[in-house]
């Protein structure tokens, strides 16, 4: 319990401190807003007069003051440049990146898990050494490039086989959700392959480490044999390790599916990251990445919350510092 | 985890689970592995299915949005772009992609301008200028209505032009010599006097501070736009994409000839070509000239063509900067580039320009042979101002990230050749508009002029290029007082020509535009179509 | 020595060491020479295929493929070298804060650890180059910063168990400063874990180069890298599909080396698992 609650005061914490740096980095920025709007050939006196309009010109207090107490709210403030809502504009794009992530890691569990299981069963020292090399290259792979590669391959107009398209989102979003997740089968595939291969390697050193400890003999001695000694007893040892594998790889995974978002010229929250920025679109980058850390830092809370649950040694120890020791 | 399942589905069955859970992954072991080979099996054939059921609907048709009855024209057209507006508000935000898709489209002007940048009629139907040159009468056309079913009058002409002054809405400056704009109802015209004749005030109002909006119709302007114009938006995705509907309630004889044209926004060259190859978008404007090669190739297809522009590469040296204001320097530079390659490197399409002004626009002379690449003459002006490849002069070029890497690293090396170290800084956007056009604070800045008739900008020493010469100040001022074209046209040529002579950039080329599309459409713009791009007249049949 | 020797013995040693050492003696070489000036630009001739003047064919502004990735090698050479001090230098420092015998700050820094962690690299480098701009210092900065955090999380059991140890007790006893302890005891016994963890980072660096780069928040423009050589050809990908093969190939290549670098230095270096260690 004491553990919960520290954990929860620490993520509060956390959060006022990102927002606090987000913020400040921002102000730092050569540019503004206002300038971008005018554009080329505007007086000084329109800069100006938009820069009034937004309230730029308030103590940087005062807008930090207006931002977090609007944040509190779970008004995440309008863009100045779209002038929607920057609530609206995250769903949009999140309606594209979760898909995409979710799927990303699917691919990735279904490729990882399998793999590294047959790896720990393998036998044969050709067939152990397969494993260990394309585990090694899965993981070895730049993103953009795995996304290159498979554009070359499969992409409709370009590829060698013809078969998915590899730009852009269907217009009517997911109103259309067969081709809307027809278009993000080469992302999710590229990030999955990528993310897999470094899961193939965890899942086999957990089993490899269980195995080691004998538990894996135990449970043959019982009578299995010994692949169903690995994926029963094995892989059910190694859950509470693997979630919270994948659980950072699910926050390290947003670097390779941004750079796919670009890629793939999908209007996600990564794409709409970089864009944003470039506009200098303060109110909706501070709250984007706000949002982003939140989310990140609250998926580290569930893991952790969730690594306890899972392995019920954790739970009797009085401090999770003791555990290790 | 599917084991895990498994095991769950069942576990109320008997008492003891952890029994029950070892002998459920026992039959499960080898049936979990089977599942996954299974899964991929049946996601490969899936695939394979759909690839081998592909060819039929490309035979159709290809796209599955576009509908057609034997051959016949589609009622969809999609059109890829590249520059996306951030919003609908063309009043206030600026960028030449609202001025492209909106204008002509959705808002009309009191004028128009054609595919040579002249200008036509478009709500006025004629118009009347005094023998001074001070006052403008723009009769109209009758029974206007605009998209929302509210009539169209010289009310609302008038409205729209007080309130982009007023209001000093997005280029109202370049409207500061209008004394007043009065409009008849009963007469159905629309005066505007002067304080000082102007030359360019009809082409000025072709673009936005002509645009009429409904003085009675309220929405927000940054997400809808009504206007009179052949289409109407019905559906605008910031930065990804917007579907123009045909207008039914359309006056004039512009009508749209295709009922949605959807404009994809494509950032990124590859995803362009893509969408083209594919056949997710029919038409493709601007492609980048290096891709072009795969449509250029495939004349059964497709079609590519270069279409002539205003924008301007113009690679500005800071007349007022530390080495800049060295004319020997600068006249080496503008000798050491050479155009010829730059052009040849981009592919070829675009134009050399010895001047500030682009053939598009009035006063337009061949000034090319001004400063032809002479990488001798360039030394000796280099070591003349007392450096050379030894003793190299460092400056920095400042240039916004969407042009490419590519421009600076070729000038870089061509400039090392006559002893320039050349630094490049590729920044944002708003970065440069920052440290470069409103602080001045640079040595060479690059930037594409897009804009038409812009001579401005060199007869105003406050501007960011920090050029001051008297004479064509005095030249251009006489010229937008020339009450006939032609004496414009001489005056403006002959301030160029100085402006040119004198060095304060290089024009390193005229950028032309090249559009690819598939065979079977018609009606497209090929001059000008950043800027101004009317789409009434475009079709898709295949 | 005796540690190469060993790795060396092993054919993923072999296969590392080599690649490794090529990237080194590449680097080095660039600086005297490139098979072409890297200012040489060519506007006549973009894109042009493998050719004997050009073996690797030419870029975008008809500069030479091969001298830019050779420049290159050296770019991510200094990018994983500064990025592996920082987050050896960061984790450490962390770790001696978790291992601190004072139990208020050694709870916080495990618990801020904790949470640090699940910030992606990412996201600290859009932060960051939004004051800086696109620089080298975006990616070490925010890849050390991260992989410091790692590496601090992963080394900590190590290092516990080396400060609750006899011989760091009787150090203390005898009148050891704090910091000398743990540089001179606790430090060498977290060292299996600290190569491991480096030399994954270092991977982990040239591959985080190549996706910052190509955002347009890595390396500058007109710097070689081979972030910058992916990036730039991926816009030419349709028509020159065979410029991008080498800096991904080249890219995938050196982080395979580098992973296996990590685990071959492990097992070569740890007493407990080579013998020959234990001889000399």
């Amino acid at each position: 319990m004491r553990f919960i609650v520290r954990r929860l005061l620490l993520f509060v914490a956390a959060l006022f401190g990102v927002s606090v740096v987000v913020f400040a980095a921002l102000r730092i920025l050569p540019g503004d807003v206002a300038s971008v709007m005018a554009g080329l050939n505007s007086p000084a006196s329109r800069v100006e007069a938009l820069r009034e309009q937004f309230g730029l010109n308030r103590p940087l207090v005062v807008q930090y003051a207006d931002w977090a107490e609007g944040l509190l709210r779970g008004d995440f403030g309008t863009s100045i440049l779209t002038g929607r809502s920057v609530t609206s504009l995250i769903a949009a794009r999140a309606s594209i990146t979760f898909p995409l992530i979710v799927l990303g890691l699917l691919v990735a569990i279904m490729i990882g898990v399998p793999l590294g299981v047959a790896a720990t069963l393998a036998r044969s020292d050709a067939a152990r050494t397969a494993f260990h090399v394309a585990g090694l290259i899965g993981g070895a792979i730049p993103a953009l490039w795995g996304g290159l590669l498979l554009i070359l391959l499969f992409a409709r107009g370009t590829g060698l086989i013809g078969l998915f398209p590899s730009q852009g989102f269907p217009l009517d979003g997911w109103a259309a959700p067969g081709q809307a997740v027809w278009s993000l089968i080469l992302p999710a595939l590229t990030v999955g392959i990528i993310v897999g291969a470094s899961l193939m390697r965890y899942t086999r050193s957990a089993l490899g480490d269980i195995a080691g400890s004998g538990r894996i003999d135990m449970a043959m001695a019982c009578g299995m044999t010994r692949a169903q000694a690995v994926t029963g007893v094995g892989l059910r040892l190694a859950m509470p390790q693997l979630v919270s594998v994948i659980g950072l790889t699910f926050a390290e995974m947003i670097t390779g599916v941004m750079v796919i978002e670009n890629l793939f010229a999908l209007p996600g929250i990564g794409s709409g990251l970089v864009t944003d920025v470039g506009n200098r679109d303060l109110i909706a980058v501070q709250s984007e990445l706000f949002m982003l850390a939140a989310f990140f830092l609250l998926v580290g809370l569930i893991v952790d919350l969730l690594h306890r649950a899972l392995d019920p040694r954790l739970a009797t120890a009085a401090d999770a510092t003791e555990v290790i020791a | 985890m599917s084991d895990n399942n498994g095991a769950h589905g069942q576990s109320g069955a008997t008492t003891d689970s952890s029994l029950e859970g070892r002998a459920k992954t026992q039959k499960n072991g080898p049936k979990w592995w089977l599942g996954a080979v299974i899964g991929v099996i049946v996601a490969i054939a899936i695939i394979v299915g759909v690839n081998l059921a592909k060819p039929n609907a490309g035979a159709q048709g290809g796209n599955p949005s576009t509908v057609e009855t034997g051959g016949n024209a589609a009622d969809i057209v999609t059109i890829g772009l590249k520059l996306a507006p951030t919003n609908l508000d063309i009043r206030n935000t600026s960028g030449s992609a609202l001025d492209q898709v909106l204008i002509g489209n959705v808002y009309e002007g009191l004028v128009a301008r054609d595919g040579n940048n002249q200008v036509v009629p478009s709500i006025a139907k004629s118009w009347e200028e005094s023998k001074d040159g001070l006052t403008y009468t723009f009769h109209l056309n009758d029974n206007m209505t605009f998209s929302n079913g509210d009539a169209l009058t010289a009310e609302d002409v008038a409205w729209s032009i007080n309130q982009l002054i007023k209001n000093q809405y997005h280029d109202a400056d370049s409207l500061s010599m209008v004394k007043s704009v009065a409009a008849d109802d009963d007469k159905n015209t629309v005066t505007i006097t002067l304080k000082t004749a102007n030359s360019n005030l009809l082409w000025t109002l072709t673009g936005r501070p002509g645009l009429v909006f409904d003085k009675d119709a309220t929405y927000d302007a940054k997400t809808e736009a009504i206007g009179s114009g052949p289409y109407t938006v019905a559906k605008f995705v910031a930065n990804d994409s917007i579907t123009l509907k045909a207008n039914p309630r359309y006056w004039g004889s512009h009508k749209a000839k295709t009922a949605t044209v959807v404009v994809k926004y494509l950032a990124d060259d590859n995803a362009a070509v893509n969408a083209l190859k594919s056949g997710d978008v029919q038409v493709l404007a601007p492609i980048t000239e290096n891709l072009a090669e795969p449509f250029t190739s495939d004349s059964e297809h497709y079609t590519v063509k270069a279409g002539d522009d205003t924008d301007k590469y113009v690679m500005a040296f800071n007349s007022k900067g530390k080495n800049t204001s060295d004319k020997r320097v600068r006249q080496a530079i503008r000798y050491a580039i050479n155009h010829e390659e730059l052009i040849a490197s981009r592919g070829g399409a675009d134009k050399a320009l010895g001047g500030p002004i682009p053939s598009l626009d009035p006063g337009y002379e061949d000034l090319t042979g001004l400063y032809p690449h002479d990488e001798a003459k360039a030394k000796a002006l280099m070591q003349e101002a007392g450096y050379s490849t030894d003793k190299p002069l460092k400056l920095t070029l400042t240039y916004a990230n969407i042009y490419g890497t590519e421009l600076g690293d070729q000038l870089r090396s061509q400039l090392a050749k006559i002893g320039i170290d050349l630094k490049v800084n590729v920044v944002e956007f708003s970065t440069w508009l920052q440290d470069v056009y409103t602080n001045k604070d640079y040595d060479i800045s690059l930037v594409d002029h897009n804009e038409s008739h812009d001579f401005y900008q060199w007869a105003d020493p406050t501007y960011y290029y920090n050029y001051d010469n008297k004479e064509v100040q005095r030249l251009y001022a006489q010229a937008i007082a020339a009450t006939s074209d032609d004496q414009r046209d001489e005056l403006l040529a002959k301030a160029a020509k100085i402006v040119s002579e004198d060095a304060p950039a290089d024009w390193l080329f005229n950028y032309r535009v090249t559009t690819a599309w598939a065979n079977g459409v018609s009606g497209f713009p090929v001059n000008l179509n950043q800027t101004l791009l009317p789409l009434y007249n475009v079709t898709y049949t295949k | 020595m005796i540690v190469l020797r060993s790795m060396w013995r092993r054919s993923e040693g072999k296969f590392a060491l080599v690649v490794l050492g090529l990237w080194l003696f590449v680097a080095l070489v660039s600086l005297f020479w490139t098979p072409q000036p890297l200012l040489a630009t060519d506007g006549y001739h973009v894109w042009a295929k493998p050719s004997a003047a050009h073996w690797l064919g030419t870029d975008g502004t008809g500069a030479d493929v091969l001298s830019w990735l050779m420049a290159g090698s050296r770019t991510n050479l200094l990018i994983v070298v500064l990025t592996v001090l920082f987050a050896g230098a960061f984790g450490l420092l962390l770790v001696a804060a978790m291992v601190a015998r004072k139990s208020a700050l050694a709870g916080a820094s495990v618990v801020v650890i904790d949470a640090l962690i699940s910030i992606p690299t990412v996201l600290l480098a859009l932060i960051l180059a939004v004051p800086l701009g696109a620089s080298i210092t975006v990616i070490v900065v925010a890849c050390g910063f991260g992989y410091g955090l790692n590496l601090a999380r992963v080394a900590r059991p190590a290092a516990l168990l080396a400060a609750r140890s006899s011989y760091v007790e009787s150090a203390l006893a005898a009148g050891a400063s704090g910091w000398w302890t743990f540089v001179r005891h606790i430090v060498p016994n977290t060292l299996p874990v600290l190569l491991v963890q480096l030399s994954l980072s270092a991977g982990t660096a040239v591959l985080a180069e190549s996706g910052l780069t190509y955002l347009g928040i890595g390396v500058p423009s007109g710097v070689p890298s081979w972030g910058h050589s992916l990036a730039t050809s991926v816009k030419f990908i349709n028509v020159y599909p065979l410029t991008v093969l080498w800096p991904g190939l080249i890219v995938t290549i050196v982080v395979v080396a580098l992973n296996v670098f990590g685990d071959v230095l492990r097992d070569a270096a740890d007493p407990l698992s080579n013998p020959e260690l234990r001889r000399s």
